[in-house]
């Protein structure tokens, strides 16, 4: 199984948030809900020097997901290709999950009572597309999507 | 490793199961990138950026992604309607387009027999590619007053540029620059004019340096080698100070300037008048940073400036643009690669002669309003706003009687708002053409629903100067919407100008093409037309000016009395144009400061691009909030000498604590009530429109640099508000 990746260059981001909306478009999430989102850093003085810049906050689908191993009903889950699923389904909106999380990559979606995060858009990938946020929108292309042949 | 740029088209077709496939260009700002619209039962299900287009390379922006959602707003006004209530009373009632579009022909018929063809002021907002068939129609009718964003947004570009080197210079990015200065632009999240963030990115990747001239730390200035952080409004004095540098230290194009320059010695004998120690003074910018930021854009090759509209919001406006050239001419960036290219047009017949100029008679033309306070503008068709406003409040020089505004809405977006809405409820008729009822089109008398740019076949990029012209194809139809150009076509030929406009507008697109020998059938087969690249066309022919030579020193504007030197001119407010204002108003205010997914007034009513930035926001210095008791996210209140506006405070400690900066373009298409929040957050509130604090001869209002006082909105305010 090849390893799916979202491979994100912080540094490139000019914060033109083309990608919080191509994944509304793909995944339509409710209002409020962010499964990308790109946030600020700074400004501030880094040395010398004046510093100021735009983060990608987005699930990084982790090698050793602490949501997964939070989650008291499974329905985080870390797929053979590498890709970390949360089924809204199985959610119980415990919110375990969002606690978890070092990387503030997971939210609660109120309306429905679930945890909601990036899924790396699951059903595009399972079809041989590329998640919305890495298909070519992105000014600085700075969201990149890999297919890496798994040898482990 | 596998590395995707895209999904592949037919895939993403067959695993959605969309219908078809329509590859159009996008208009969701001034236009500009290929776009590919996916269509599954004849709605449009999903909008991406198309890879082949040489603008955009497959990127796109937020607001471009979320056009269906504007398309399809429940809101959109989607029929024509007619005011049954009091201006502003949100009392409408459906008609034909038969019978609006018959109705504003009667009232313009009626008003050019008894008041005179420029008691009509046609009007548009930003340019939306309508532009020349609005002047088509003004001109035609014998108007000359169409009332634009010309006269402080493109225009001074297109005015200076065309009298300093015979058109705007383009930076081209497409042989990436080596060293960009990017002056008052933050091009990634604006896509300006004729510039998209993508070429700009990929030239910074590639390596060019970076010189940033901005009063705020943006992220292009974060990444520059070196940043200028000037008090706002001091742009002509610094660039100023960098040609002291550059000519004083021989750093300039000797060849360009011996062969190919006029009033090289006047214009060395005005800069000199700028020495460092006092452009320091000026701008707040240390001097040893301006001569390093001089040496560093002088010495390397090619170097271009990404400049933008903030520079011409100012009263040094053209000075300001000139002085850009200026820079961009003696370093021989001028139309050489990865510099700055005077790119020529496809050969197809370009707006101005769509726009029917030759047509408005002499006697009309003298008629312009302001055209003897403000001659640049005057000689490009351009007026300043406040002329119209007190055409109608005064009836001086003349009465204007009626209104038509396409795409515009003055009352958020124009200088002393509040005069302008004086204005539009004394008008004695006013038609609107706009996608929702805003609030200017609730003083309307007539507003018809225009088509967004999903809805129309158009030439894409018409107007621009980068040299390419693309196809618009009509993906979809929304209610009876129609584009712009459409209504005008057939308004025209309903006030006499039938043999000046087509049975449709497909004809009219034909007309343009006509040159090139294609229709526009045969256009929309193709993916866009460029017109040819030559570089340094000026060494056989010279500039396209009236001495045929780069002009340092502008004839024309001698001509039409004014300086023909560029200076810098003081901000009419500031510590020191008026230091007792200053001791009440203490804050230098700048305004404008772009957001991603808003285009001026626009996209408040989107949900995907309102969830980007919910409320308008104002930054204030940490050390300056500490000073006014302004805590961070907490409403405040921003005051200027004409009134006081709310944002919401952020922190932001990345320019002088002496600058705050507040956004424009706010109204509240949620607040269901009259006026809609329009002056509510609104920075038109806070600006002037007094003719003296206007460009001399651009007759640009100041709307970037003010004073203002900030302070907290009390706990009770906030909740009744």
């Amino acid at each position: 199984m090849d390893k799916k990746t979202l491979i994100i260059d912080h540094f490139e981001c000019w914060g033109c948030k083309a990608c919080e909306v191509a994944c509304k478009q793909e995944n339509n999430a409710p209002d409020g809900i962010k499964l990308i989102e790109i946030v600020e850093d700074g400004p501030r003085m880094a040395g010398e020097q004046p510093f100021f810049e735009y983060h990608v906050r987005v699930c990084r689908h982790c090698e050793d997901p602490p949501c997964v191993a939070e989650c008291p009903v499974a329905a985080i889950t870390r797929r053979s290709d590498h890709m970390v699923i949360l089924d809204t389904a199985e959610c119980t909106g415990c919110e375990a999950c969002i606690d978890a999380c070092p990387y503030d990559a997971i939210s609660f979606d109120e309306a429905n009572g679930v945890a909601r995060k990036c899924n790396m858009c699951s059903s595009r990938v399972n079809q041989g597309l590329i998640p919305a946020c890495a298909d070519n929108i992105c000014l600085a292309r700075c969201i990149q999507f890999t297919s890496t042949f798994d040898s482990t | 490793m596998t590395e995707f740029m895209q999904s592949n088209i037919e895939r993403e077709m067959a695993v959605y199961g969309y219908d078809s496939l329509v590859k159009s260009h996008c208009r969701m700002c001034h236009g500009g990138c290929g776009v590919l619209i996916y269509l599954k039962d004849k709605k449009i299900a999903k909008i991406a950026g198309d890879p082949d287009c040489p603008i955009n390379h497959g990127s796109l922006c937020s607001k471009g992604l979320a056009s269906a959602q504007m398309a399809y707003h429940p809101d959109r006004l989607t029929f024509p309607v007619k005011r049954i209530g009091a201006k502003g009373s949100g009392r409408w009632a459906r008609i034909s387009w038969d019978e609006a579009l018959d109705t504003i022909a009667e009232r313009i018929l009626d008003y050019k027999s008894r008041f005179g063809a420029e008691s009509i002021v046609m009007g548009y907002g930003t340019g939306r590619e309508n532009e020349a068939a609005i002047y088509r129609f003004a001109n035609l009718l014998g108007s000359p007053n169409v009332l634009t964003a010309g006269h402080f947004c493109y225009g001074p570009r297109i005015a200076t540029s065309i009298i300093t080197c015979g058109t705007n210079p383009i930076v081209d990015y497409e042989h990436h620059p080596k060293c960009i200065m990017v002056w008052g632009n933050n091009v990634v999240i604006s896509n300006p004019d004729c510039y998209k963030g993508e070429p700009f990115s990929n030239s910074v990747k590639k390596g060019a340096k970076l010189i940033a001239v901005d009063p705020r730390l943006t992220r292009i200035a974060a990444r520059s080698e070196i940043w200028l952080p000037l008090r706002p409004g001091t742009d002509a004095a610094l660039a100023l100070g960098m040609l002291h540098v550059i000519i004083t230290e021989k750093l300039y194009d000797h060849e360009f300037v011996e062969n190919h320059v006029f009033g090289w010695d006047a214009f060395k004998e005005r800069v000199r008048q700028y020495p460092l120690d006092k452009v320091e003074e000026i701008t707040w910018v240390p001097s040893e940073k301006i001569a390093a930021a001089a040496r560093l854009f002088a010495t390397t090759k090619p170097a271009a400036i990404q400049w933008g509209v903030a520079i011409e919001q100012q009263i040094t406006c053209a000075d300001n643009d000139r002085l850009l050239m200026a820079l961009m001419g003696l370093t021989g960036n001028i139309d050489v690669p990865g510099g700055q290219v005077l790119f020529q047009p496809p050969k197809v017949r370009n707006v101005g002669q769509f726009g029917a100029h030759r047509m408005l008679t002499d006697v009309q033309r003298d008629k312009r309003l302001g055209g003897d306070r403000f001659r640049m503008a005057d000689n490009f068709a351009i007026i300043n706003p406040k002329c119209v406003w007190d055409a109608i409040l005064e009836e001086k020089p003349y009465p204007v009687k009626m209104l038509f505004f396409i795409s515009s809405n003055p009352v958020i977006t124009r200088a002393n708002a509040r005069e302008v809405y004086r204005a539009l409820e004394k008008v004695e008729f006013m038609a609107v053409a706009d996608f929702f009822i805003t609030p200017t089109a609730e003083l309307a008398d007539i507003v018809l629903p225009a088509a967004t740019w999903l809805e129309m076949d158009y030439i894409g990029d018409y107007w621009k100067r980068h040299g390419y012209i693309l196809p618009r194809r009509k993906a979809i139809q929304v209610g009876e919407c129609r584009s712009d150009h459409e209504m005008l076509n057939d308004l025209g030929r309903r006030v006499g100008q039938e043999a000046h406009w087509w049975e449709n507008f497909e004809q009219a697109l034909d007309w343009i093409l006509e040159p090139m020998n294609i229709t526009w059938q045969e256009f929309k087969k193709m993916d866009y037309l460029r017109g040819d690249v030559v570089s340094q066309k000026y060494k056989a022919r010279g500039f396209s000016t009236p001495t045929r030579k780069f002009e340092l020193y502008a004839t024309v504007l001698e001509t039409w009395g004014y300086d023909p030197l560029p200076r810098f001119r003081e901000p009419p407010e500031s510590p020191y144009s008026t230091p007792e204002l200053c001791e009440e108003f203490p804050y230098i205010l700048i305004t404008g400061r772009r957001q991603p997914g808003f285009f001026h007034t626009e996209n408040r009513q989107v949900p995907w691009l309102r969830e980007l930035h919910r409320d308008p926001v104002v930054e204030i210095h940490p050390d300056a909030a500490g000073k006014e008791g302004i805590e961070e996210g907490q409403w405040v209140y921003i005051e200027s000498p004409r009134g006081r506006i709310r944002q919401r405070a952020k922190y932001f400690s990345g320019m002088d604590p002496r600058i705050v900066s507040a956004e424009h373009g706010w109204w509240f298409p949620e607040k269901n009530i009259p006026g809609r929040g329009w002056d509510e957050s609104n920075i038109n509130i806070l600006t002037d429109n007094r003719y003296e604090t206007c460009d001399p001869a651009m007759g640009a209002t100041s709307v970037r640099t003010l004073l203002c006082r900030i302070y907290p909105v009390s706990e009770s305010e906030v909740s009744h508000g």
